[in-house]
């Protein structure tokens, strides 16, 4: 045992006592942040630009992994599943090369709406076709179809899904179905199948700030939708990046 | 073994509510309850995903070199808090603090940079 840990334990009694205040200060700077004082009124039906998730201090202890802190209600089906699946996120958190996450196994997209819990920015492109989101994570992208198209009589199953979008007053809903069932809802390994059914209403409360409701249907894996609300940031002295899953698997031998 | 490590309960404190929920993967290799702190000199410095990686030499208290692997964010994220690929360069004298690993490896996730001038290096925490 090393000779520090005597310090360590000094250290955790000391953070116990001051952490709870910490808190607090920090969700009061957190809070103040998120809603700036002055921000200008959002534009009308435009969500270009460069946007970041940022977690309310309620949904800090989750977010990085799940959407909600109690978790969705889940079918026997997807129980099971849940329960054998070896996340590397979450409060069941396995090492590198234990996890059968999909996306760190195996590089694949991570899916509507996992995507988000990557934790890296998007950005918004609009056509009067069509709006693109360029999602950092591994170069995903999804389009989401704004031309009055339903869905696909017989859509192909993807990753992320076909998505269709149309404005309701100031908020785009999208509408996506479509899904195989390759992978996961979360990082703590929720799963779903092939009926997911997704539905966003991005909604760009000023300028800077835009809320996104998310409902999850899916009537194989979730006993009732699962419902979150995520909040995003414009960056706009931000851009999109690269970043390659690939490079993840030189990590596996970091740790030991 | 190694007296040169050090624990900052604030640090704990902060670090607990802002940078464990982003990660590209999670935590199991390391016990986010404590915090080490070691300094020595950079024998590499990978700026990579997912993670940017420094390497360096530390000698324990009896003298001797232990070579150290740490951990940062992605470079991405570090980008935007104002690094580059140069931002650490081979012989640097740094002190890193963060994360250990469970096993008691000579590995940390990396939560807090100083260099040799006493400048601090954000580490993008929470972004």
């Amino acid at each position: 045992m090393r000779s520090h840990v005597k310090g360590l334990i000094l250290s955790g009694v000391g953070m116990l006592v001051f952490s709870s205040g910490l808190r607090a200060q920090m969700g009061q700077q957190a809070g103040a942040a998120k809603a700036p004082a002055v921000s200008a009124p959002a534009p009308v039906h435009d969500l270009s630009g460069v946007w970041n998730m940022r977690a309310t201090p309620a949904q800090r202890k989750f977010l990085g992994s799940t959407y909600t802190q109690e978790g969705p209600d889940m079918t026997a089906w997807s129980k099971a599943k849940y329960d054998s699946a070896k996340p590397s996120n979450g409060p069941r958190s396995n090492a590198l090369k234990v996890t059968d996450d999909p996306v760190l196994r195996n590089c694949l997209p991570p899916g509507t709406p996992r995507i988000y819990l990557q934790p890296f920015p998007l950005q918004f492109v609009q056509t009067p076709k069509e709006v693109i989101i360029l999602y950092e994570y591994d170069h995903t992208v999804r389009h989401i179809f704004i031309d009055g198209r339903p869905h696909p009589a017989d859509v192909t199953p993807t990753y992320m899904g076909h998505s269709i979008g149309k404005w309701e007053g100031d908020t785009l809903v999208v509408d996506t179905t479509g899904f195989n069932d390759k992978t996961w809802l979360d990082r703590d390994g929720h799963q779903h199948s092939d009926q997911l059914h997704v539905v966003e209403r991005f909604h760009r409360v000023d300028r800077d700030n835009m809320q996104v409701d998310v409902t999850m249907e899916d009537p194989k894996a979730l006993a009732k939708p699962w419902i979150t609300q995520l909040n995003f940031q414009l960056k706009p002295d931000w851009d999109i990046m690269e970043l390659a899953c690939t490079d993840n698997a030189a990590f596996e031998d970091f740790e030991k | 073994m190694n007296r040169r490590m050090a624990s900052f309960a604030l640090l704990v404190g902060i670090m607990t509510i802002a940078s464990v929920a982003f990660a590209h993967h999670g935590t199991a290799n390391y016990d986010t309850s404590k915090t080490v702190t070691v300094k020595g000199s950079v024998t590499d410095f990978q700026f990579i995903n997912p993670h940017v990686l420094i390497v360096m030499d530390a000698k324990d208290e009896g003298g001797k070199i232990e070579k150290w692997q740490g951990e940062l964010t992605s470079p991405n994220r570090l980008s935007r808090n104002g690094w580059t690929k140069s931002s650490i360069k081979l012989g640097d004298t740094i002190t890193i603090s963060g994360y250990p690993t469970k096993s008691g490896s000579t590995e940390i996730w990396i939560q807090k940079v100083v260099l040799a001038s006493g400048e601090e290096l954000p580490t993008g925490n929470g972004n």
